[in-house]
């Protein structure tokens, strides 16, 4: 590495300082270079090794013709891909790539700077797909390298040091911070001014509120972060009663669930909520799901309070924002792990809980007849159906996989009589489908099941790959009640650490090979970090602004207020750098503006005297100029002289300007 | 009408600063507006700020505020650059209108860090000379410049620009230096040959006519000059001297074997135009400088007598460009 560094500052300048500018290039790109299409990564590698070449051996830079060509291909790439050049994602892929061809165009410049706007705008992109510390730490070094970039450029004497500029960079990003840190905490966070393009929601992982048989499995693979929570006390319910509830699906077209359209789901009020046993009280930390639903634990008598934000429930216990959570938000909320809701009796708002695609799994149908007909579960009700299900999933020799393959069109079947594998979706799905066929309302319900502690910092984590599908049905008499069937299939995968755990990572993998216990170590201490990057720097709301302004004592705080705080901040810092620059002013060397007063004294009587004259060729000269009358003034001067340059001084400097007041000096000559 | 308008407010500024051969930059002198890139890079932060908030980025923000205060930050270094050098002109050289001149400037900085970037050039001509001034140090900065006409001018208003750190911001000054600049006429391309020499008259032609009388010989004698090769010593006459008690030595005079003097005339030069004369008077000044000739001038009813030398060619080039 260092023998490589040694190498690129001992090319000329140019391809010294062309090089540094790909390399930072580089460092912009890379991270998202996984979210970009691949042909648009392998376009930009090329351009810039190419580039780099053609800088090391000072060879020119390709002809205007070329440079039109690829531009005209990227576009006609980025069509073809994104089909459009506008929204977000064919915005990013057009600024890397526009990135990496200008880089083909560094003449002018006018050039450079291009090159240096557009890679500030690749470093925002990055973080339409990562706000992780690691993504800011990589993009501050970024930052700093365009800035050292930009400042070597300003140098154009001879071939100073990238260190130089380097260290010009770091301070001036350094003595910036604070007004980062004023505008961060004060500049009003605004709802988005327009309706952000929906591609926005792309590429996020997370629950969505639809359920198509095989998508959950893909969350499985997901080690992302869904949301962190703090119990109080500490308190942890036991795991296997950590349900958190998601959307509720009970619409059925034979390979995907959605929810039921809002009209007949029926009031908020008919939620009917009946619980026991103490509650659980927490503080909930969701990552942007993009969606408006709000983790609970299953299940939130009243609604979490979240700060600038609506929150309704819906009558299948689910609470809603007004809009999607597009950051960060924190929550308390309180829950019953054991509760029922719903009507106790058989109406009317039942029947869609019942109801199954004419024709589909007809050999579920076939099964849930056979069932009615068994003797041992005739007159049963619904418990009895439900045991006798579960023990069906128990004893039939169904596994729990996350490779279960593909599914055909009849799912429950497959399940059911083929493959006997499956994943919780696959389990809760054909579930669902074998309670509709026995007459009993069913339904399922996704969200998170589970989570880990995270021992560094005790906050509980729950990740996408709990995502989870579980049943509900319901009882004449009871309600709704929570069925898992996944847990009959898999009792591992409710309640206890073991989940199905995907390939590690090739560093992770490593670690894990020398030591499981240090690679966990490694990973809590690491994302508590991560949490708290994420409580005080990506969740830091327009609610914290206000929070901010209320601790230094302001009533009611509202977005004015913080313009206003943010203009007198400004106000303030501009008296201090003009009281500063008076101040610098003022500090010229005391002795030399005492002599420059005795200076302009002597000019007023007469004699002009050079500035460069010292005080005993002044004195000799007023003495010279005016005689006996100037004595007292070539007495002053030299003494001042002696202020200065002798040993010991014999006279301090303030007693030699009260001399100085009430010294006679001589009157001006008379003109002729 | 905004031509005549921008260079009365330019004639304004200019006049509103004392004319100095130190200027001290401060506060007071030192300017500073966005460049072009500047403005861009508020776009920039514009377009940046305006996707954070769409996309309710907070790292976004980050960046936003981090380049902002970047950028603020490098606005007072940019101004620093300047505030506090010290401009000193080198008393300026003669030169020629039309031919490649300099201008030394000497910056000095006191302060304790170096000064990079510091650009200089004759106002408005754009011919920038670029120099760091070291940390407590001082640097000299040669300035390209082109005088017009001959004369003497005072030296032009010069200029000091960076745009160090960022290229955000380009801080100058205007300095208009005190010292006055003299410009010879431009020397004639292709000047034709030397004028033929005029006849010796008056009280130098008898004088050498005597002393050529008295040697007998042809050759003109002169008194040793300091410097003067010691084959040229006329070692006979030299002895002679001596054994009349003289201590001189005798040099051989070949310009006076001409028996003739040349003197450049103004009304002998053949050309019409003032300037144009001066110009073919001012190759003729050199070209017999070169050829280590007497020359004497005549020009605009001021004669200098015939001599050589470089105090001579000043003092006649001098008269060139005053007349």
């Amino acid at each position: 590495m260092n023998k490589f560094l040694r190498e690129i500052s001992a090319l000329p300048r140019d391809a010294r300082d062309t090089l540094f500018l790909l390399i930072v290039i580089a460092l912009i790109v890379l991270p998202q270079a996984e979210n970009l299409p691949w042909w648009c990564t392998a376009i930009t590698a090329m351009v810039l090794v190419y580039r780099g070449t053609l800088a090391v051996e000072a060879r020119p830079l390709p002809g205007k013709w070329a440079r039109v060509g690829l531009l005209a291909l990227a576009l006609a790439a980025t069509f073809a891909t994104h089909r459009t050049l506008l929204g977000r994602d064919a915005g990013v892929t057009l600024v890397v790539i526009l990135l990496a061809l200008k880089t083909l165009e560094l003449r002018a410049r006018r050039d450079a700077f291009v090159l240096f706007f557009l890679g500030f705008f690749a470093m925002l992109t990055n973080f339409f797909y990562s706000q992780s510390l690691m993504t800011a730490v990589t993009m501050l070094l970024a930052l700093l390298g365009l800035l050292t970039a930009l400042v070597n450029a300003h140098m154009p004497v001879g071939k100073p040091p990238l260190m130089l500029a380097a260290r010009t960079a770091s301070w001036m990003a350094l003595l910036g911070a604070p007004i980062m840190l004023a505008l961060f905490l004060l500049f009003p966070r605004l709802a988005p001014l327009w309706g952000t393009p929906s591609d926005a929601m792309a590429g996020r992982t997370g629950l969505s509120n639809t359920m198509r048989v095989g998508t959950i499995a893909q969350l499985a693979m997901d080690d992302g972060i869904a949301a962190r929570i703090k119990f109080e006390n500490d308190r942890v319910p036991p795991q296997s009663q950590l349900y958190f509830r998601g959307p509720v699906l009970a619409q059925f077209d034979g390979r995907e669930w959605t929810a039921l359209p809002p009209w007949s789901r029926g009031a908020p009020a008919s939620s009917n909520l009946r619980t026991s046993g103490q509650p659980v009280r927490y503080e909930v930390t969701l990552e942007p799901s993009h969606r408006p639903w709000l983790l609970t634990v299953d299940a939130a008598q009243s609604p979490p309070e979240v700060p600038g934000f609506e929150v309704l429930g819906t009558p299948d216990l689910q609470w809603l924002a007004n809009r999607p959570i597009s950051d960060l938000v924190r929550y308390r909320a309180e829950s019953f792990t054991q509760f029922q809701s719903g009507p106790t009796r058989q109406t009317a708002a039942l029947r869609p809980y019942l109801a199954l695609p004419p024709g589909s799994n007809p050999r579920t149908a076939a099964l849930a007849a056979q069932m009615h007909a068994e003797p041992a579960l005739a007159n049963a009700d619904t418990p009895a159906f439900v045991q006798a299900a579960l023990q069906r999933l128990r004893t039939g020799g169904y596994t729990y996989t996350l490779e279960p393959g593909f599914y055909g069109n009849d799912t429950a079947d497959e399940f059911w009589f083929d493959r006997k594998e499956g994943f919780c979706e696959h389990i809760a799905s054909a579930f669902v489908v074998l309670m509709r066929g026995l007459g009993i309302p069913a339904r399922i319900v996704t969200g998170y099941q589970g989570g880990e502690l995270n021992g560094v910092d005790n906050y509980w984590v729950l990740r996408q790959s709990d995502a989870h599908a579980w049943a509900e049905v319901w009882q004449e008499g009871v309600g709704w009640t929570r069925v898992d069937p996944t847990g009959a299939v898999s009792p591992g995968r409710i309640g206890q650490f073991q989940r199905l755990v995907p390939q590690p990572g090739l560093f992770a993998g490593a670690i894990g090979t020398l030591s499981p216990t240090l690679a966990q170590n490694v990973r809590a201490a690491w994302e508590a970090v991560n949490n708290s990057w994420n409580q005080w720097v990506l969740n830091y709301t327009q609610s914290r602004q206000l929070n901010l302004l209320k601790s230094i004592g302001f009533g009611a705080p509202s977005l004015e207020d913080l313009a206003y705080v943010l203009l007198y901040l400004l106000v303030g810092a501009s008296l201090a750098g003009a009281g500063w620059a008076l101040w610098e002013r003022s500090q010229h060397d005391p002795w030399l503006r005492l002599l420059a007063q005795a200076r302009a004294r002597l000019a007023k009587a007469g004699l002009e005297v050079p500035e460069t004259a010292p005080p005993r060729q002044m004195a000799a000269q007023a003495e010279a100029r005016f005689g006996p009358s100037a004595l007292s003034v070539r007495d002053w001067l030299l003494k001042l002289e002696a202020q200065r340059y002798a040993k010991a001084s014999p006279e301090s400097l303030a007693a030699l300007r009260t001399e100085f007041r009430r010294l006679a000096w001589p009157e001006p000559a008379p003109r002729r | 009408m905004i031509a005549s308008l921008r260079s009365r407010i330019d004639g304004w500024f200019l006049s509103r600063r004392p004319p100095s051969d130190t200027l001290e930059l401060t506060q007071r002198n030192v300017y500073i507006v966005p460049t072009r890139a500047g403005w861009l890079l508020g776009a920039t932060l514009l377009v940046l700020l305006v996707a954070s908030i769409n996309y309710q980025l907070n790292l976004g923000y980050l960046l936003t505020f981090l380049l902002a205060g970047s950028v603020a930050v490098g606005m007072h270094v940019c101004h620093a650059t300047l505030r506090g050098l010290a401009m000193h002109l080198m008393p300026p050289e003669p030169h020629y209108a039309g031919a490649a001149a300099v201008f030394r400037v000497v910056l000095h900085n006191t302060r304790r860090s170096v000064r990079y970037g510091i650009g200089m050039a004759v106002r408005g001509s754009g011919q920038w000379a670029w120099t760091d001034v070291p940390a407590e140090g001082s640097a000299t900065v040669e300035i390209a410049f082109q005088p017009e006409r001959r004369g003497l001018h005072p030296v032009p208003p010069l200029t000091a620009e960076t745009r160090f750190p960022l290229g955000t911001f380009r801080v100058w000054t205007v300095w208009r230096p005190a010292a006055k600049m003299l410009v010879y006429p431009t020397p004639e391309a292709h000047p034709p040959p030397l004028p033929p020499g005029e006849p010796l008259s008056g009280p130098a032609a008898t004088s050498a006519a005597l002393r050529a009388q008295a040697a007998g010989e042809y050759d003109g004698l002169r008194a040793y000059r300091r410097g003067d090769p010691l084959k040229l010593v006329v070692w006979k006459k030299a002895a002679r001297a001596q054994a009349t008690g003289s201590e001189d030595l005798v040099s051989r005079d070949t310009q006076q074997t001409q028996r003739e003097e040349l003197w450049l005339d103004a009304q002998a030069a053949g050309l019409a135009d003032t300037e144009a004369r001066l110009s073919r008077l001012c190759a003729w000044v050199l070209m017999a400088d070169r050829l280590g000739v007497d020359y004497g001038i005549r020009v605009a009813g001021r004669v200098l007598q015939p001599s050589q030398g470089e105090a001579h060619r000043r003092a006649c080039l001098e008269a060139l460009a005053l007349c």
